[in-house]
């Protein structure tokens, strides 16, 4: 299995314009949110990327990524709104090809395996099957992600075999189906918004949205459904992602980038200043 | 190898299942001892839980019931004083070391292998507590709550359904519950200890069902029980309330939420817990709960509400109604958070299970406990409920056999058709018989009698397995008549054959009564739970129905008038209506002027707003007096509520005591001779500190030593011939008389219940059920008939007892003795007050008390922290009137029962009447064992004293004191009036309550004769100046205060007594001891004793020396 191209959705509210901020990268590029994205398809050997985003927005998402020619396409969300519809929308670039899949208001910090989409794009090849990024998250966190349960693959460090994916569980739903044995009590393997898909992912968002009298479908029920179904591997990784649309999710994205890149030093001297003029109040007064 | 832990680990069956009886009946001590120590090596070298449970238990039967009669008469030492210490603090194993070291180095006795088996049991039912425990906590969806240990780690978040404003008030989520009955629970298999080593065993066949109370006002058609309802309010508060307790609190620390004794809300508060809302692993973080309730509601300033009703289903229905509230309050909060699938309608099969083990989790929170099917309210229509064997994978593999939760298998139509279940609703009448009894000890009597496998139990636990099949198939055949013939059968047969204790005299009476009046038309009995007289069922021919259900109500009630004095019912009786609830439990979600809460909420909760300015009022409470206002005006069924609303507004005059009224406090009081003086003498000594728990005892630098084998009688042994010829010549010359004190109130019988313990009918012998008085009166009537002499038997009372003992006895003409009886009416009487703290605290924290279960410790720990509160809110040293007048009085210790009997008169009329009596014995309603044995009563002849005092070996249960050479003189001295603790477990004898007094010289004493006795003033003036030489006490007892629908509370109270044990140490009155055996000295002060004193032979002793009417 070959795959040579990757699709990141930007369309979904309420985050939408999160791949349009501006981030100082590990190597101390600045680069919007998209940049670093695009940059991280592109450097796993990817030749054609494609963005789904709002009606109305490519230039401005054109002008956010700018220096990728011709490998990069955007798309529109034109008609029904949802993260299924936003993969769907892609159909007809996508065609019968697996790909690798990105969501856009996440940023990554690289772990020890360098780049991830790559580790993820040979994984794929090698097994023929789809394969998703996982995170160890505890549980007081996964209410936020869909979450994967499974088993450890044989003969693979850090890779499963995935029986069942939940989207956002409660920690009981995940007690009961979502324990992975080798895991530090209280974790379990969260998505980590980086995937590599067949196109049997489309096949049954395509049916589901067919049967669904609304018209739309979950892809984490799809994703589920392939669970049942198919093999569907999980990798994990070392690396962090960092979710940019909660308070200060912006900031911390920033702090997690520099503090794992080049600029590691000058960032931390200016935290002391800033902490140096802003002490913590523990009854004393500054100067005391 | 040991036999009997080779029998412990057989693989076959057959072996395993043996009873221990038949190996240890006719063992030798030797042969015992031996087996004791290879069952405690295996007991600690054990993996397995079941293995060393079951160890532990035979070795507690061993200590408790085979070895004491083989060690009657060895003389070894007393029980070490540390030992108690660590059983009191539920450290089993040191105490085990402790007593096992005392038995080394000073030799077996009966004393110490009763101190063995009580360590021994502790340990047993610790081990499996701690297991079922571990087992909860385990189950997965549960696991988590116990990790997560700081508010920022919460999870969860609430529905978004739930924060859609309609109307200006939030929606509410409501959840209705059915209860469940049980056709049959083959001998209780579903206790969690049961279910988990003989999972084959347990099955319960299980039915939901609603309900509503017969000719109460308001309630029409079955309808599920238990309501309740969850929404969110725009206050930083958790908010809970209970319509039925008429309870609310508005928490706001998260340790508030772990604090269950605090008030009546603490089924709430597990809920909240067990459902993750407030996870366990927050408890003592000492957090506010604001920011814990923003997080969950994503709103600041933000809260949740839960209401709980129950329709005013009593208690003790035995229809499992808590755990089922607990279920659906859980359920609630489990829909809230997302952590079930449904906002509404049912439930799914595994969260159904998920809900279960939640409440078991919540059972154990709270401290109470209940089967594993009683959760089965949560499932719909009839079900078999199975126990599961553990495999591989289940937290429980490994460890025990069976899994923690059973499996529900729920009947179609095609199994039990809607014919069948029509015929079982269009036959049963339930009821509540209003007795409202604990069934904890009964759970503890079944789960040891299965682990010895007791012959004849084991055999019924057989039986009862196959009555429920062939119930079953009488069901599944629509046959009712056949199934209440088998529940009946059920009832007669193995449930009461594995605990004769399940039946009471009531329910025997109402059988008898209904099958009387109904004839071929009544089917069938079936007890409901775990005892019987409070739920019940009865099985009628169809076209009876309708008059059973009124006949009931009626025979309950006359019933229940007759037997009230003698048996503690907490309620009158009541007739429900029910159907068979097919949907389990299910939820709906209420908006904007649907979304109305209980009726009784709003009476409970508006009075304090409405009285607000609408200006001090939040958004969410105006729309709450909102919603009321039109729903009074537009809904009929709610337009009464504007008026009870009204009437609680306005002001009401205080209802004043009336001094006239029969039966008021004052009236009975005036009417008991209350020495108001003395009363306000005692209340300023107690409010200045100058009496008190603390000032009970004697002075600590006297000596306190044990008495030496030679300083007493030992009666054990058979008496020489020269006593037993003089108290025989003595017993047929009739110059002996009974004097029973049966005046006491017999608060740790029935927990404070105020029953006359004297005429509680409280065992089945010889056919019928019998008393304490009738037993002390068939013991005199077969002295009467061996000596061929008359018996003048005297009946000590109190204005509690009088009326009742009188009664019981014209009823019965004496309960057929043939001698002359008398009643001595004590008439001195104490008012309770409320304690002072430092009392409370004295009795808590100086006085050995017996530590709870982890969980139920902090329970109590929380109770005693309200009552303290309650003692300073009603005022130290008060009187205690907030209860019915009865409760509120006392009597002032027996000490008074002898000069009771001089200042009515009684003495001189017995005197006078039997002018030979010159003996008189003397001892408590409940000592069932001291008959008019010829060679004690000689002893005391020849000795010439005033007094002889029967004592006994002390076992591990006796406290309160003991027999002591204080100072160099030997005497009883009482619990309380020991300067330590310790003194009391190096006194190696325990009063046993019997005495033999020479009249003439106890008359001296007083300063009196048989010639002066007939002079009131000077016997009035002896009462006195002799009552001034004896101690006066302080204790500390309980009372229950009945409210609600059989709901009980319990109150420590102070009160003041005279011990007539006290006389042995007056120095012109001179007094033997004998030593006794357990069998003849033993007192039966708690229903908890029962059991093994009918397992010990102690039952068929005392049958042997009744002479019948």
């Amino acid at each position: 299995m070959k795959v040579t191209k990757g699709l990141i959705t930007a369309a979904g509210e309420p985050h939408r314009r999160i791949p349009l901020q501006t981030l100082v990268d590990s190597e101390g590029v600045t680069r919007t949110v998209l940049a670093m994205l695009v940059n991280e398809i592109i450097g796993s050997g990817i030749e054609q990327v494609c963005v789904v985003v709002p009606p109305g927005e490519e230039a401005e998402y054109a002008k956010a990524a700018e220096g990728f020619g011709d490998s990069l396409h955007f798309l529109p969300q034109d008609g029904h709104p949802g993260y299924a519809q936003a993969i769907l929308r892609a159909d007809d670039f996508l065609g019968q090809e697996p790909f690798v899949h990105l969501v856009s208001d996440h940023v990554y910090v690289r772990g020890s395996e360098g780049n991830l989409v790559k580790r993820l794009v040979e994984i794929a090849s090698t097994e023929g099957c789809c394969v998703s990024a996982v995170q160890p998250t505890h549980e007081s966190s996964i209410g936020r992600f869909g979450v994967v349960g499974g088993k450890p693959l044989a003969g693979h460090h850090f890779v499963y075999s995935i029986d069942t994916v939940i989207e956002k569980p409660t920690p009981t739903v995940a007690e009961e189906s979502l324990v992975v044995s080798g895991l530090r009590a209280g974790y379990y393997l969260a998505f980590f918004g980086m995937h590599v898909f067949t196109p049997e992912l489309l096949t049954i968002l395509n049916r589901q949205c067919a049967n669904s009298p609304s018209g739309s479908t979950s892809v984490s029920q799809a994703l589920a459904e392939i669970a049942r179904q198919s093999r569907y591997l999980a990798a994990q990784s070392d690396g962090r992602r960092y979710d940019l649309g909660p308070k200060y999710g912006l900031l911390r994205s920033q702090l997690a980038l520099t503090l794992n890149g080049k600029d590691r030093e000058e960032l931390l001297a200016g935290l002391v200043d800033l902490l140096a003029a802003h002490p913590v109040s523990n009854g004393r007064q500054s100067g005391e | 190898m040991s036999r009997l832990v080779g029998l412990i680990t057989a693989a076959g069956e057959a072996l395993r299942d043996e009873p221990l009886s038949r190996f240890c009946s006719g063992a030798t001590a030797e042969d015992l001892f031996t087996e004791c120590g290879a069952l405690d090596a295996f007991q600690n070298a054990s993996s397995n839980l079941y293995e060393r449970v079951r160890a532990q238990f035979f070795l507690s039967a061993i200590y408790r019931y085979y070895l004491p009669p083989l060690l009657e008469t060895a003389q070894g030492g007393v029980i070490p004083h540390d030992g108690i210490h660590y059983l009191l603090e539920r450290r089993f194993e040191e105490a085990i070391r402790s007593f096992q070291q005392a038995l080394s180095s000073d030799g077996a006795s009966e004393s110490l292998a009763t101190a063995l088996a009580a360590a021994y049991h502790g340990l047993g039912f610790q081990t499996l507590a701690d297991q079922v425990r571990r087992s909860v906590r385990l189950v997965s969806g549960n696991r988590w709550m116990f990790r997560m240990g700081h508010p920022l780690d919460h999870p969860l978040t609430l529905h978004e359904e739930l924060l859609k404003p309609s109307a200006g008030a939030y929606p509410t989520l409501a959840e209705s519950t059915p209860v469940r009955m049980d056709l049959s629970h083959s001998g209780w298999s579903d206790i969690f200890f049961l279910g988990m080593d003989y999972p084959q065993g347990a099955r319960v066949l299980n039915v939901s069902i609603d309900l509503s109370v017969r000719d109460r006002a308001g309630d029409r058609s079955p309808r599920p029980p238990i309501q309740t309802y969850l929404r969110v309010i725009d206050e930083p508060v958790l908010r809970l309330v209970s319509v039925d307790l008429k309870a609310q609190a508005d928490l706001t620390c998260i340790d508030d939420v772990f604090d269950f004794g605090r008030d009546h809300l603490g089924l709430l508060k597990a809920a909240v817990i067990a459902s993750g809302l407030i996870p366990a692993g927050l408890e003592a973080c000492g957090l506010p709960l604001a920011p814990l309730l923003a997080t969950i509601t994503g709103k600041k300033g933000h809260g949740l509400e839960l209401v709980s009703s129950v329709n005013e289903i009593p208690r003790g229905s035995r229809l499992a109604v808590s755990t089922n509230l607990l279920a659906s309050l859980i359920a609630l909060c489990m829909r809230a958070t997302k952590q079930v699938s449904a906002l509404t309608g049912g439930l799914e099969e595994k969260e159904r299970r998920l809900i279960a083990a939640r409440a078991i989790l919540g059972e154990w929170l709270g401290g109470s406990g209940g089967g594993w099917q009683d959760s089965g309210g949560v499932w719909p229509g009839i079900k078999l409920i199975e126990g599961c064997t553990a495999k591989e994978g289940d937290p429980e593999f490994g460890i025990s056999r069976g899994t923690l939760l059973p499996r529900h298998r729920v009947f179609d139509r095609d199994e039990i058709s809607d014919s069948a279940r029509r015929k079982l609703q269009d036959s049963l009448v339930l009821v509540h018989g209003g007795m409202a009894q604990d069934v904890g000890p009964i759970l503890e009597m079944v789960t040891e009698r299965y682990l010895l496998r007791s012959e004849r139990e084991w055999q019924s636990r057989q039986q009862a397995q196959r009555v429920l099949d062939e119930i079953l198939g009488a069901f599944r055949a629509g046959d009712i008549e056949r199934l209440g013939g088998l529940t009946h059968a059920n009832f007669a047969g193995p449930i009461r054959d594995i605990v004769p204790w399940a039946g009471n005299h009531y329910t025997d009476l109402l059988i008898d009564a209904v099958r009387q009046r109904f004839g071929a038309r009544f089917w069938g009995f079936w007890m409901l739970g775990g005892m019987a007289g409070g739920g019940m069922g009865f099985v009628f021919d169809p076209a009876a129905k309708a008059e059973a259900l009124t006949a009931l109500g009626e025979i309950m009630l006359t019933t229940k008038r007759r037997l009230e004095t003698a048996l503690p019912f907490g309620m009158d009786p009541v007739v429900y209506d029910f159907a068979i609830n097919e949907r389990g439990t299910h939820a709906e979600l209420l908006r904007g002027g649907d979304a109305l809460l209980p009726p009784a909420y709003y009476t409970l909760r508006l009075p304090p707003l409405v009285r607000q300015p609408l200006s001090a009022l939040t958004q969410g409470q105006r729309s709450d007096l909102a919603l009321f206002g039109e729903a009074t005006r537009t809904r009929p069924a709610m337009a009464p509520l504007a008026a009870v609303l009204l009437d609680h507004l306005l002001p009401h005059d205080q209802p004043k005591e009336s001094s006239d009224q029969e039966g008021s406090l004052p009236q009975l009081l005036s009417s008991l001779s209350f020495d108001k003086v003395q009363h306000e003498t005692v209340r300023a000594a107690l409010l200045h500190g100058r009496v008190g728990l603390a000032h009970n005892s004697l002075p600590s630098a006297w000596r306190y030593e044990d008495v030496t084998p030679g300083e007493i009688v030992d009666a054990r042994r058979p008496m020489p011939a020269s006593a037993q010829t003089v108290g025989e010549e003595a017993l047929r010359s009739g110059a002996v008389a009974v004097l029973t004190l049966a005046g006491g109130a017999g608060s740790r019988w029935t927990g404070g219940a105020g029953v006359v313990k004297a005429i509680n009918p409280f065992i089945h012998i010889n056919g019928a059920w019998r008393s304490f008085l009738e037993i002390q009166l068939a013991r005199s009537a077969r002295s009467m008939a061996r000596y061929a002499s008359s018996v003048p038997h005297v009946v000590t009372t109190s204005y509690l007892t009088h009326g009742p003992i009188r009664e019981a006895l014209n009823d019965t003409a004496n309960y057929g003795y043939p001698g002359p009886l008398y009643l001595s009416e004590g008439r001195s009487v104490g008012l309770r007050l409320v304690p002072m703290v430092r009392d409370l605290r004295f009795l808590w924290e100086q006085t050995p008390q017996q530590a709870l279960d982890e969980q139920k410790q902090k329970v109590r720990d929380s109770v005693r922290a309200a009552l303290a509160q309650w003692a300073t809110a009603a005022g130290e040293g008060s009187d205690y009137r907030d209860n019915l007048p009865s409760q509120c009085l006392h009597p002032v210790g027996h000490w008074y029962e002898f000069p009771n009997m001089l200042l009515n008169g009684v003495l001189g009329r017995l005197l006078a009447e039997n002018p030979r009596v010159r003996y008189i014995q003397l001892l408590n309603v409940d000592t069932l064992g001291a008959n008019l044995d010829a060679g004690l009563l000689g002893a005391h002849i020849l000795s010439g004293s005033a007094l002889s005092v029967e004592v006994m070996s002390r076992a591990v249960d006796d406290r309160g004191g003991g027999l002591s050479k204080v100072n160099g003189r030997i005497r009883l001295v009482e619990g309380l009036a020991l300067p330590d603790e310790s003194i009391e477990y190096r006194l190696s004898y325990y009063n046993s309550g019997t005495m033999w007094m020479d009249v003439d010289q106890i008359l001296s004493v007083f300063g009196l004769s048989r010639n002066t006795i007939g002079d009131s003033a000077r016997v009035t003036q002896a009462v006195r100046e002799t009552a001034a030489r004896v101690p006066t006490y302080i204790t500390i007892k309980d009372v229950k205060k009945r409210w609600g629908h059989g709901q009980e509370d319990i109150f420590p109270v102070s009160q003041y007594e005279k011990i007539w044990g006290d006389m042995t140490a007056l120095p012109d009155l001179s007094s033997q001891f004998m030593i006794v055996p357990r069998k003849r000295g033993q007192q039966l002060k708690q229903v908890a004793q029962l059991d093994s004193w009918l397992r010990d032979g102690s039952a068929a002793y005392v049958e042997a020396l009744c002479r019948w009417a």
